[in-house]
């Protein structure tokens, strides 16, 4: 238990020397706010990772047609044939997207439009909020029906819920509103969910898009392990159906990103391995620094320190009342560290840093450990000091 | 409760060196032996070095000895290394007072007063009425917030005289109380020790003052580390 007296004595001890408390603290000052935006950096990257493939699976191939082409031969029988064909990849779907204007009444708004396989939304991880999903069958009969990403629906309708049943139009075209994605936030390769809206893909590539469209194919593979396997497979099986002669280049581009994922976290791990290391090693030489201070105090108040053994204090509450000062010290050092590492996250938001609450517990503690540790050796010199020589010092 | 003719304090051939870094002995105390009653006032008087506060710190179990016996109220302690018997012994048996005040300076005349409370583990309330009680009975009643360095040297004395008595001693050690005031100042220091004697307090006082160790019942006349005198007369 600590005694609050010790609390006052120790603190008095501290405000009565501002210049050298506020020196010995400036170490872990620096510490624990870099601490704090290490991490704060680090939990912001690795967010920002995870919201850029929050729609996709690990396990996610991504095929495009190849940039600068003139004529991909891509197109939505790609899909069953690699299915069909392919030992590693476990399912598929594919998407068409353009720009196209939509009207509801006189209110005209742009927006993406994709269309889509049944199990797109699935295989993206999209949600329904309201209403229902596509059909294959509406796929197959071409169905003037539309899903509106959440978004979109507010922008059009106010609230997204009273969406469900109404009629949007796209060109003179009109569309039934069957259901609202969920809100989702996130964007993938130049595609909105929220803002975007889905129709059958035959619908859009037929009806809709024309030649305006750009198609994609996700595949999923088989598992991680098998991940390169299946890119292969899909290579191959889309150049033999594409008729891609040897020697000649892809006319489609074969995209990984569980892997650039993968790669993408590690460099995070690395980097915030790489500031932590160098912001222990300033909590070090702080914690050093508070040492040689506490040094100084008990060397300075021998006499004091004999005076209070010869009065009855035990070597016990020399050593809290000096433990106690040097916590003190590196606690109230850490307290502004603390905000100072708050002050600077919003500085380093072009590096993507966030708050994080784990940073600023973890300054605590590092903060008060720092304060024992380092300490500790100076509060048991003073508790173990002789009261008749250190009566008689000076 | 001690009657006032027994032995509260009894040293036996003590022996108290000290060593240089050289592994030199230096002889301090060369085999004291005396008994001290309670209730008892007695002044250690001498030339310097001859041991006098040497002797003083071993009644205040501030020192360990190098030979010999010390009875304390009875009980052999002079071989008593465990900090918390030795603590408890500075904290309730006996009160220092010393020549140059050694109050800390940064806490007002009322906390260094409850301070060997605090030791003890009196409770906060509890303590500073005790300590307000007695810089009121050594006349600092009105400067009871004031700090070490706003007092003059005689109030800072009495502010350490009240400290001495905080936890009730039987025992005060003064180690030239006097020595570094005035004579009038010295004066009212004199008049609360000889008061001590009424309240059944035994005080031992290292003076090298005639004047200050006539107000003692006893005065012991110690020379090159020995006894020279029990009961020295001033002539």
């Amino acid at each position: 238990m600590i005694r609050f007296e010790m609390l006052t004595m120790a603190w008095s001890a501290l405000v009565s020397n501002k210049v050298r408390t506020l020196l010995s603290m400036l170490g872990i000052i620096i510490g624990v706010s870099t601490v704090i935006s290490v991490i704060g950096i680090g939990v912001g990257a690795k967010k920002q990772i995870e919201e850029q493939y929050k729609n996709l699976s690990v396990t996610s191939i991504l095929v495009f047609p190849a940039r600068g082409t003139v004529t991909s031969r891509l197109a939505i029988d790609d899909l069953p044939h690699v299915l069909t064909n392919a030992q590693f990849v476990e399912d598929g779907t594919a998407s068409i997207s353009g720009n196209i204007t939509i009207s509801v009444g006189k209110e005209s708004e742009g927006a993406s439009l994709i269309g889509v396989t049944s199990n797109f939304f699935d295989l993206s991880n999209l949600d329904i909020a309201y209403g229902e999903l596509l059909t294959k069958e509406q796929n197959s009969s071409r169905a003037k029906v539309v899903i509106l990403g959440y978004t979109l629906a507010e922008t059009l309708f106010g609230t997204p819920e009273m969406a469900v049943g109404e009629m949007v139009s796209i060109g003179s075209r009109k569309f039934d509103i069957i259901g609202i994605l969920a809100e989702n936030g996130s964007s993938s390769f130049g595609i909105s969910y929220d803002d975007s809206l889905y129709t059958p893909f035959s619908t859009a590539e037929k009806s809709v898009l024309g030649d305006k469209a750009q198609i994609r194919i996700v595949f999923l593979g088989r598992d991680v392990e098998t991940l390169a396997f299946a890119e292969e497979e899909i290579t191959a099986l889309l150049r033999e159906k594409h008729k891609i002669r040897e020697g000649k280049e892809d006319d489609f581009r074969v995209r990984d990103p569980g892997s650039m994922v993968a790669s993408a976290k590690e460099s995070t791990n690395t980097m915030s391995f790489l500031l932590t290391a160098v912001a222990t090693i300033v909590l070090i030489v702080s914690g050093i620094g508070i040492m040689n201070v506490m040094f100084v105090t008990v060397a300075e108040r021998t006499k004091e320190i004999g005076v209070l053994k010869a009065i009855g204090a035990k070597q016990k509450d020399i050593l809290e009342q000096f433990l106690l000062e040097s916590v003190i010290l590196s606690l109230i050092g850490g307290m502004i560290g603390i905000i100072l590492g708050q002050i600077t996250i919003p500085l380093l938001k072009e590096y993507g840093a966030e708050y994080s609450l784990s940073a600023v517990f973890l300054g605590f503690v590092f903060s008060v450990l720092v304060g024992v540790f380092f300490g500790f050796y100076p509060a048991l010199k003073a508790s173990k000091l002789d009261p008749v020589d250190a009566l008689r010092s000076e | 409760m001690t009657s006032s003719k027994e032995k509260i304090i009894q040293l036996n051939n003590v022996h108290k060196s000290y060593y240089l870094s050289n592994g030199e002995e230096i002889p301090v105390l060369k085999g004291i032996s005396v008994d001290i009653l309670s209730h008892e006032f007695v002044a250690i008087m001498g030339e310097s070095g001859g041991g006098k506060s040497t002797l003083m710190n071993i009644i205040g179990c501030l020192h360990p000895l190098s030979s010999g016996k010390y009875f304390l109220e009875g009980e052999d302690i002079g071989h008593v290394q465990d900090d918390f018997t030795l603590s408890f012994i500075r904290n309730r048996k006996v009160g220092f007072i010393f020549q140059q005040f050694n109050l800390l300076t940064k806490i007002s005349a009322l906390k260094n007063v409850a301070l060997p409370g605090f030791y003890a583990g009196m409770s906060t309330e509890a303590r500073e009425t005790k300590a307000a009680e007695l810089l009121t009975s050594v006349g600092l009643g009105d400067r009871m917030e004031h700090k070490p360095t706003e007092l003059s040297g005689g109030q800072q004395q009495r502010v350490s005289i009240a400290r001495s008595l905080m936890n009730d001693p039987e025992i005060i050690l003064a180690d030239e109380p006097t020595g570094a005031l005035d004579s009038v100042s010295g004066k009212e220091i004199m008049d609360i020790f000889v008061n001590f004697k009424k309240k059944g307090k035994t005080v031992i006082m290292v003076t090298h003052d005639a004047h200050v160790a006539q107000y003692a019942d006893r005065i012991i006349f110690m020379k090159d580390g020995k006894i020279a005198d029990h009961n020295y007369k001033i002539k």
